[in-house]
């Protein structure tokens, strides 16, 4: 019985989730996106695979410093580009971020689902998670948040405000996203 | 051929295209030879040149020109298959391959032992190695009608150009030029 009412609220908490990643989208959307590069998140993937259904061009980069050449190389053009990714990944971004999208100034938006938090299966994904947002904020990249405790109207309002910032100030801005792994369900 | 005489050529050729050039002494010999505000040479960032070609070349409907070095090539490698997988037309890779880290003491790198211009190939990638300044011009040429992505191999000499001064420019200032020439 315990069981089997955890499984209900789980199911509630997911679909209030995906409600909240349907929201980043539209907020993308509104923004009038053209392009996005992302790397390969199961997190991340209603996203993706969203922004691919609503025709935005995606390009999947291999890691994420690579994702920030790509992503800096379209912002250099004009277009409205925006990174997907996972904040363990940040590791591999920082200098990328550091010495070519900040340096040069380049505004994109980032959007990041953390990991490590309830709910988490990976024993040590908080290693790099955790501190991510310090270490952006250290060299001097803005960190916004996006919790599963904001509406669903804060998720479309903030990632489409953040995207417009990001290119007026002509620097990289941060989102971490808060999101359950699609297999949460199943973790007993 | 030396790399500053490559890099002539390929300011010639790429006139008023974008070009995006890798860091160290190939930036500095670059920006020795002429500054233009379609060059975006990118002033640390080692292994990130092409990705960045890459991007621009999504984003602009013109011809693009990148200019890497092995060694930059190797630190971001798996860039290889992301451009087989995307694959813009207008984008030419040169890889200016002297078999070292140049502006790294001239340290040997990997091109040495591994066939990098093979490596590409192997991944489907439309290849061609040269090693003068009259086939790197035809085949730049022959590129212009091309329906994929091209890397360019130039073997060069070792070394750098001596009393080549360093490169102190706001990496602000070439992104907004670059910006203003190419996004208008």
């Amino acid at each position: 019985m315990r069981y089997l009412l955890l499984n209900q609220l789980i199911r509630g908490m997911m679909k209030e989730a995906n409600s909240r990643l349907s929201a980043l989208v539209d907020g993308l959307l509104d923004w009038q996106i053209e392009h996005f590069i992302y790397v390969p998140s199961s997190h991340s993937a209603p996203v993706i695979r969203s922004l691919e259904a609503k025709g935005i061009p995606g390009v999947m980069a291999n890691r994420e410093e690579e994702a920030v050449g790509i992503a800096g190389g379209l912002a250099l053009t004009g277009k409205r580009v925006a990174m997907v990714m996972q904040d363990n990944g940040f590791g591999n971004a920082l200098t990328a971020l550091a010495t070519f999208a900040s340096s040069y100034h380049i505004g994109f938006p980032i959007f990041a689902n953390t990991r490590g938090g309830l709910g988490e299966y990976n024993a040590m994904i908080h290693s790099i998670s955790d501190s991510a947002p310090d270490l952006l904020k250290k060299l001097g990249i803005r960190v916004e948040n996006l919790g599963i405790s904001d509406s669903v109207e804060v998720w479309r309002s903030s990632t489409s405000a953040v995207s417009k910032l990001a290119v007026i100030q002509r620097r990289p801005i941060v989102t971490m996203f808060e999101s359950l792994h699609p297999g949460m369900e199943t973790i007993k | 051929m030396k790399r500053i005489e490559a890099l002539a050529i390929l300011d010639e050729v790429f006139a008023s295209d974008p070009l995006v050039i890798t860091c160290g002494a190939t930036a500095r010999e670059m920006a020795s030879l002429s500054r233009k505000k379609t060059h975006l040479p990118l002033l640390d960032s080692m292994g990130l040149t092409t990705p960045v070609g890459l991007g621009i070349a999504l984003g602009h409907k013109g011809r693009v020109g990148v200019i890497d070095g092995d060694g930059s090539l190797l630190m971001g490698f798996s860039i290889l298959p992301t451009l087989k997988a995307y694959a813009p037309k207008n984008l030419i890779v040169i890889v200016l391959d002297n078999g070292q880290h140049a502006s790294a003491d001239g340290m040997y790198s990997q091109a040495n032992v591994v066939d990098i211009a093979g490596a590409a190939k192997g991944l489907g990638l439309w290849t061609a190695q040269c090693d003068s300044a009259d086939e790197l011009k035809k085949l730049i040429s022959s590129r212009e009608k091309s329906d994929e992505v091209s890397l360019i191999f130039v073997k060069i000499e070792t070394g750098n150009t001596p009393n080549i001064p360093f490169y102190l420019a706001d990496p602000a200032k070439l992104g907004a030029d670059f910006i203003e020439a190419v996004a208008g």
